[in-house]
């Protein structure tokens, strides 16, 4: 397939109503395919595997691409210096050297992410007022989140949405008054950003004792954990200071879960117990393997998440993840991150050279 | 089954908080009991060792505490001793290790503390051990006496089985009241090893205590590290460093930290008679323990021009590891460890992209990874667990500035070369940081007496007390029997 081909073969994908495990898997093995031929990295990585495309033949064959390797290698099927949008992680796993997500065009990617925010945080209505807790695009133009924010607020944002960190980090005064602006109304109130902004922001309203009780119908969405942006906080204490704080209940309270890696979110149904159940549109899904053997582990299991996002198509769809999960019944929980394990002797281990490394 | 850790000595286990570890291995499950002490308890404990040991212990010639201790390693090296056979049948559980490795293991280990060797650890750090029990002429001038810590905290990390016990020895010989704290991952041997010293002779068993506190736990940590006078400790950089942070500045700290194991095999060694005995010594000490020993190798580079390539003695070397797979298999990898071993596979793998003579050899699921390396490259860490770098240079000469920006954690090196070649080479390697030569097939069995990261066992946990000639002279002067 050409490159024009497989986007509108995706397209049409992602609107459909759903697709069985055949249809998913007949696009898997064009979209391998296409990757195989036009991606020369991720051809050697997998032929090294030993799967081609005349090996392969479900879409559970399709080998995995450990993330770390966006870091080193240019894993893109058109030239990257022809991408339209670039996303780079933050750097701030290993040493200050990014990931990187080449995009020739953003209209999968903005169509993946819509269709599935619309179904699992808009929750049927239209349009609603949104704050952000993040910096926006013009501050941070390779961030997956902040364009991913930006794509929210525009399209499903009413035009009083507004972004609350600049420059100078979180304006309070200004979100204080949209929150008092908001409970006045009795419209429903959007709150999304960085879980990390969410922590200042309860430190900061709780260092002036303040408390707001949103509309009903008002929802939170937090992501990409605290990365050591902010204190720790444990998630049963992260969701009840969030409803405390701001009067939004913790079903509705939804984590999103994405990465610069993929070009689709996971999303839960509320945080009211944790953790929550994490679950992707049909254009994406994930295995939980044995990271070694690269095998699935049976349900219940915990092992490495593995993702299989078609709409990643330039790159590698198939993803080996640093996160730990379990499959469970209609989809995944999140365990968190699988740091590399310290030696359990007096042997050195390769995070602690490389700590040491960075003094 | 239901292990009991620890040797609380005069504090009834019914007034102590005791807190169960799981384990899990090898389709058994064994839980241990870990007592948790309050700040007060600990206090009576550490009065009560450091009582017993100046009342009773520093009485001991040290010929007897060397012939209590040979007895105790006795009753572990004999395989029909109750002691002997839990530890067989419970290690392998809490360890994760296979059965085979522990009994080898502990049965290799142990040897170094028999009497013979207990004396040797003595010769290495005292001309005179006489020192230990009276005052003895020094070369000065004068007599010299030496006295052991009042109280020696060991505060112990780790999984390989009785790594706990050379320190624990050491104290011992200098009569130190000692107080061990043992590790989650293995809080057993230790205290097993108390207890037969305590039937062996029951007041020596007063004059040492086994605890334990959750790793990192200041509070604790500290309630102990107000009452040392010396402190042993073992560990990574971090908690060394929080540890450091707690030792008042009137204790002597003495930290281990961890290692990066590596060898050296010159182009003598790689004839085709000699290359496949090698490679089966090298593929055991990457099997023992895991390599989670501060001497275990994670690197070795090989020398070009043998008639076995490193190419094949890498090979060769992966050959052997399956082979020692079959007896000793590897044991179960946490998640962590798992993705580990995964990231560090792929990421040899991307090297291999670059085409700049990185092979990773084996399947990804295979119990050990083995990868080549043509161009000469940094000592680093493997992802342990079976993982190593082979790495080809012209000479070995080559060697010694790859490895000396490590210095901070170089301590083993194993080299197989020739006499005027391993003394020229071990200059080298000395200068550059490493403190123990040993042969391939030894790097996880150091010699008794052996310096631990270059520095004396008993010597450094000793103060010495002088009688200086002017004191002498003086005496000599108020003697009944001066004319």
């Amino acid at each position: 397939m050409t490159q024009s081909e497989i986007i509108e073969a995706l397209l049409a994908f992602i609107d459909q109503d759903g697709a069985s495990e055949a249809e998913f898997e007949r696009m898997a093995l064009a979209v391998f395919a296409y990757q195989f031929a036009h991606n020369a990295p991720y051809r050697r990585f997998a032929i090294q595997r030993g799967r081609t495309t005349l090996t392969v033949r479900s879409w559970r064959d399709i080998p995995a691409v450990p993330i770390s390797a966006f870091k080193t290698l240019t894993l893109s099927c058109t030239p990257p210096e022809a991408a339209e949008r670039i996303f780079m992680t933050s750097g701030t796993t290993q040493g200050g050297v990014r990931g990187k997500s080449h995009h020739p065009t953003m209209a999968v990617w903005s169509r993946s992410m819509l269709v599935n925010f619309r179904r699992r945080f808009m929750a049927g209505r239209e349009r609603i007022t949104m704050g952000i807790l993040f910096p926006d695009e013009q501050a941070m133009p390779n961030s997956s989140l902040a364009h991913y924010l930006a794509l929210a607020k525009r399209e499903c944002g009413t035009p009083d949405s507004e972004g609350f960190i600049g420059a100078s980090g979180l304006d309070l005064p200004r979100l204080i008054a949209a929150l008092e602006r908001a409970e006045a109304s009795g419209e429903p109130y959007a709150l999304l950003g960085a879980s990390f902004s969410f922590v200042h922001l309860l430190d900061a309203l709780a260092a002036q004792g303040r408390r707001f009780a949103l509309p009903e119908g008002s929802r939170i969405l937090d992501t990409g954990g605290f990365k050591g942006q902010s204190r720790e906080m444990g998630a049963d204490a992260f969701y009840d200071a969030l409803s405390v704080t701001l009067g939004v209940p913790r079903e509705a309270c939804i984590n999103m879960y994405g990465m610069t890696e993929l070009s689709t979110q996971f999303y839960d149904d509320g945080n009211a117990v944790c953790p929550p159940v994490k679950s992707g549109p049909h254009w994406i899904r994930s295995r939980v393997v044995d990271p070694v053997s690269g095998r699935d582990l049976p349900e219940g299991t915990t092992g490495v998440l593995v993702h299989h996002d078609l709409a990643h198509f330039n790159c590698a769809s198939a993803i080996l993840t640093e996160d730990a999960g379990v499959m469970v019944e209609g989809g995944f929980r999140l365990l968190g991150r699988v740091d590399g394990a310290d030696s359990k002797g007096c042997s050195m281990a390769v995070e602690e050279f490389l700590r040491a490394a960075r003094g | 089954m239901i292990e009991t850790a620890g040797h609380l000595p005069g504090l009834p286990a019914t007034e102590v908080a005791w807190r169960t570890l799981d384990f899990s291995a090898w389709g058994e499950r064994a839980q241990v009991r870990v007592p948790e002490l309050t700040a007060k308890q600990a206090g009576a404990l550490a009065g009560h060792v450091r009582e017993q040991a100046r009342s009773y212990l520093r009485t001991l010639p040290v010929s007897q505490i060397v012939a209590t201790l040979d007895a105790a390693i006795a009753r572990l090296l004999d395989r029909d001793d109750p002691c002997r056979r839990r530890a067989e049948a419970v290690l392998p559980i809490v360890t994760g290790y296979d059965r085979e490795s522990v009994r080898l293991g502990l049965s290799g280990y142990l040897r170094s503390f028999r009497a013979p060797q207990l004396q040797r650890f003595l010769a290495e750090d005292f001309a005179n051990p006489a020192v230990l029990d009276g005052f003895q002429p020094a070369m000065k001038g004068g007599f010299t006496r030496a006295h052991g810590p009042q109280l020696l905290l060991h505060i112990w990390a780790g999984n390989v089985p009785g790594l706990s016990l050379w320190s624990l020895i050491s104290g011992l010989l200098v009569k130190a009241g000692t107080v061990g704290k043992v590790a989650s991952a293995e809080p057993l041997l230790a205290g097993w090893f108390a207890q037969i010293l305590a039937e062996i002779d029951p007041k020596l068993g007063e004059c040492l205590a086994v605890v334990w506190w959750k790793g990192g736990d200041a509070e604790a940590e500290r309630a102990w590290l107000r009452e040392a006078d010396t402190v042993i400790a073992y560990g990574g950089n971090d908690a060394l460093t929080a540890i450091r942070e707690r030792v008042p500045v009137t204790a002597r700290f003495l930290p281990h930290g961890h290692r990066i194991g590596f060898g050296l095999i010159g182009a003598e060694a790689l004839d085709t008679r000699r290359a496949g005995p090698l490679a089966r010594l090298v593929a055991q000490d990457v099997a023992r323990w895991e390599q989670q020993g501060c001497y275990s190798p994670q690197m070795l580079f090989v020398a070009r021009g043998g008639a076995v390539s490193p190419r094949e003695f890498a090979e060769r070397v992966s050959q052997e590891l399956g082979a020692l797979r079959l007896r000793h298999p590897r044991r179960a990898l946490s998640v962590a460890e798992a993705a580990g071993v995964a990231d560090w596979r792929s990421h040899e793998e991307m090297r291999g992209f670059d085409e700049d003579g990185t092979v990773v050899l084996g399947e990804a699921g295979d119990g050990w990874s083995v990868v080549f390396s043509g161009a000469a490259q940094l000592l680093a860490p493997s992802a342990l667990n079976r993982t190593l770098k082979i790495v080809a240079v012209d000479s070995l000469d080559e060697v010694p500035p790859l490895v000396s920006p490590a210095r901070a954690y170089l301590q083993t090196a194993a080299v197989a070369a020739s006499p005027r070649e391993l003394f020229r080479i071990a200059a080298l390697l000395g200068e550059a940081g490493v403190t123990r030569i040993c042969g391939f097939g030894a790097m996880a069995a150091p010699e008794a007496g052996w310096h631990n990261d270059g520095r004396f066992n008993l010597l450094d946990l000793v103060r010495l007390t002088e009688i200086e000639q002017s004191a002498e002279r003086a005496a000599d002067d108020l003697a009944p029997y001066v004319d």
